[in-house]
């Protein structure tokens, strides 16, 4: 990494001007985009052009600029490349500056309020501790749908008429099975039953996602983190 | 004597005429869609509604390979399918392997859809967008041409669609700010017949969608990813077109962005643009336009129409005149919250509060889509367009600092319930939803004759449905997820429904007479 950071200074000084500080073009073109860079290994395409330049594009050329100079720039931009293809995902340690857009009071109102967060959950209970628990982005994520540690319970009604309850195994349009209060797996085809009443605490989540609004959110997301 | 002759005759005639695909007989599927209006729907009935109880597995072939995405060919016998690097040839009877291609390759090897067929030739793209002939009979290279460069981003998964003496294909690959294209090849020597590149070059028609003085337009993304369909009588191939680059961030591409998310008309003979609509002008959400185009005919008020529909990626249902372009009407086919309405050109336009953030936005769907690469069904018999689509929440990010390249942010899944539709062609009306569970579904869907329409649902179960009604009329559990579509031929008086479940192909066909 210090070798990129050199490079980033260098390529500030002798590039920036034209290139942009960071290689994404400005008077001369964005080099993170560049078919060159993508087929440099090392230095090999990249550091003949800085050392000659491009006379025909009104390049200059470089020819002072020592070879570890050179390749501290090459790694520098071969790190903004890498970047620019890797930012398909949200790192898990995307910072909480970015998310915490809200107001913790409203939030708090909001969860006591509107959203009925209070209805089942309790900030001295079991959100004790919570942004604790969790980075800043998997907390906005599971707040939202805490999709992971769910417990589905049904109550299946069979044609005898006796209830069997017991945690949710696999429901599906033809079967459903459970884990019923003896530990012991039971499976039945829907249509061999009376009835089969879910039970899904993930309701009212979901009930929620349509009444959201952003702000709604990212307050509610400013409340949640003061849970330390 | 006369039998030597007749045979000698039929062995001559083991290849694909183009011709044929006009008017597809049914002991072949020759190509991606079956035929070349997209509608993946058969006029076999041998398997129907009062039999389809009885299904059997003809036979079982497992290949020593990743999941099979691809739609299998099937011509004189003979079955064509593929995985990334591989193309396999099985006997559609038995599922024995014939013979095995494979080619080791760079690139992103996430899926391949399949191989076009011309005369004795098949035709396949590779994860490092090579675009490969192989003679039909022995699984011999008879020429090997670089698409794009794999070193640029590019990648390559769809099935090449045969017109004419045209191999059309395009690309895959947007984690870096390359132009998308279709190109039409030689199916003879590899040689290229034209390109089209899917945004235009300033100055152009369409460039004006695209904020000026700025390099954006030259790095448009828009890859042809799905293959297309074309209608013979006005001699014109429709595609759809992916997303813009940078994926996620618009900033720099101000504008409606043509023709990224788009669907377009091109003369196959010249690659020349005829129309384009586009459902999702400037999209930030990932909404590639690709899923098939599907043709169909209608009558109303006594007039013949000849129309387009598409289930896009971002929740409508657009169905077009394909002689024009015309937007008949765009309605949408399950809920979603990023649309400010549809304006007059039946254009859904996007709002810009829904826009990813660094703070993250509630976006229904998400960039997986309300519907995405999985083949949909058009049945002429009832006039409905089947539909695998789903609810999806999603908060997107922006992430990227500065100028934004590649996808410069992402979404992060929420929650999912799929539902399979029958949307009615002339309304857009959902005539029913039939709920398949949470997540996200990823079957194709077939229609045929025998007034069935098969499916899976998100538990495994392989189903077949009434197309009149979505009412479940057979189902069984195949231990795995149908990762591409099924497809249904007839070979000695006998009808094969075929469903690769994983890397497993299922034949399923009603049991033999005991007689």
């Amino acid at each position: 990494m210090a070798q990129v950071e050199r490079g980033r200074a260098q390529f500030k000084s002798s590039c920036g001007f034209c290139h942009a500080d960071d290689a994404t073009g400005n008077r001369a073109p964005d080099l993170i985009r560049s078919a060159l860079l993508s087929h440099d290994v090392n230095g090999d395409l990249v550091g003949p052009v800085i050392k000659n330049g491009r006379p025909d594009k009104d390049m200059p050329a470089f020819p002072t600029l020592s070879d570890k100079i050179i390749s501290d720039m090459v790694a520098f931009l071969h790190k903004q490349a890498y970047d620019a293809l890797n930012s398909t995902s949200v790192p898990n340690d995307y910072p909480l500056k970015k998310l915490l857009t809200g107001n913790a009071a409203d939030g708090k109102a909001y969860f006591n309020g509107a959203g009925g967060c209070s209805g089942c959950h309790s900030p001295a209970g079991d959100l004790a501790g919570l942004a604790k628990r969790y980075r800043p982005i998997e907390l906005q994520q599971r707040f939202l749908y805490p999709s992971h540690g769910v417990k589905i319970t049904a109550t299946v009604t069979l044609a005898d008429g006796r209830k069997i309850e017991g945690r949710v195994v696999h429901d599906d349009e033809f079967e459903i099975s459970i884990t019923g209060p003896d530990g012991w797996y039971k499976s039945w085809q829907r249509a061999e039953v009376k009835s089969v009443e879910i039970h899904d605490p993930m309701t009212a989540h979901r009930a929620l996602m349509e009444k959201y609004t952003d702000k709604d959110i990212h307050n509610l997301f400013a409340f949640l983190v003061t849970l330390q | 004597m006369k039998i030597l002759f007749a045979m000698l005759l039929a062995f001559a005639d083991d290849g694909l005429d183009p011709a044929k695909l006009l008017t597809p007989p049914t002991d072949t599927w020759p190509t991606y869609n079956g035929d070349y209006s997209g509608r993946r729907y058969s006029t076999l009935a041998q398997i129907n509604q009062s039999n389809v109880g009885e299904l059997t597995v003809a036979w079982m072939a497992q290949l020593r390979t990743v999941a099979i995405k691809s739609t299998p060919l099937v011509v004189n016998g003979v079955m064509y399918l593929t995985t990334p690097d591989n193309v396999f040839a099985l006997d559609a009877r038995s599922g024995r392997t014939i013979w095995h291609y494979f080619r080791e390759s760079q690139g992103d090897h996430i899926g391949q859809r399949g191989v076009g067929m011309y005369k004795d030739w098949l035709y396949f793209e590779t994860p490092d967008c090579h675009l490969i002939s192989l003679n039909a009979k022995d699984g011999t290279v008879r020429w090997d041409i670089e698409l794009a460069d794999p070193k640029l981003g590019y990648f390559a998964t769809m099935a090449p669609l045969i017109i004419k003496d045209h191999v059309l294909v395009g690309v895959s690959g947007d984690v870096t700010d390359v132009p998308g294209f279709i190109d039409s090849i030689d199916p003879v020597n590899g040689k290229k017949q034209w390109r089209w590149y899917t945004a235009p070059k300033p100055g152009e028609p369409g460039s004006e969608t695209w904020p000026p003085g700025t390099d954006a337009i030259s790095h448009a993304g828009g890859m042809a990813w799905i293959t297309g369909t074309y209608d013979a009588e006005s001699n014109l191939t429709y595609w759809g077109i992916g997303n813009p680059q940078p994926v996620l961030n618009g900033d720099g591409r101000k504008g409606d962005n043509l023709y990224s998310c788009s669907i377009v008309a091109l003369d196959p003979d010249t690659g020349k643009l005829k129309w384009h609509f586009q459902p999702s002008p400037h999209d930030t959400h990932d909404w590639d336009a690709v899923q098939t185009p599907v043709l169909f005919d209608d009558v109303k008020n006594g007039v013949r129409r000849k129309l387009l529909a598409q289930g896009s990626r971002n929740g409508y249902f657009v169905v077009l005149d394909r002689t024009t372009g015309e937007n008949i009407f765009t309605k949408p086919f399950i809920a979603t919250n990023w649309s400010s309405g549809i304006d007059a050109h039946g254009q859904p336009r996007p709002k810009k509060e829904k826009e990813p953030t660094p703070d993250g936005v509630l976006v229904s769907p998400g960039s997986d889509g309300a519907t995405n690469w999985m083949a949909p069904s058009y049945d002429p018999n009832t006039g409905l367009f089947f539909l695998s689509a789903r609810r999806l929440w999603s908060v997107f990010y922006m992430t990227a600092e500065g100028k934004a390249e590649g996808w410069a942010g992402r979404d992060r899944n929420l929650w999912a319930q799929s539902v399979l539709e029958g949307i009615d062609t002339k309304t857009g009306e959902i005539r029913w939803t039939h709920e398949i569970g949470e997540g996200e579904n990823v079957a194709g869907m077939l229609t045929t004759a025998g007034k069935l329409l098969f499916a899976q649902d998100n538990s495994d179960n392989l189903m077949a449905l009434d197309p009149a009604t979505g009412k479940t009329l057979w189902h069984v559990n195949a231990g795995g997820r149908m990762v591409t579509s099924p497809m249904t031929y007839e070979l000695d008086g006998r009808q094969y429904l075929l469903t690769p479940i994983q890397n497993v192909i299922l034949a399923w066909a009603l049991p033999k007479s005991r007689d």
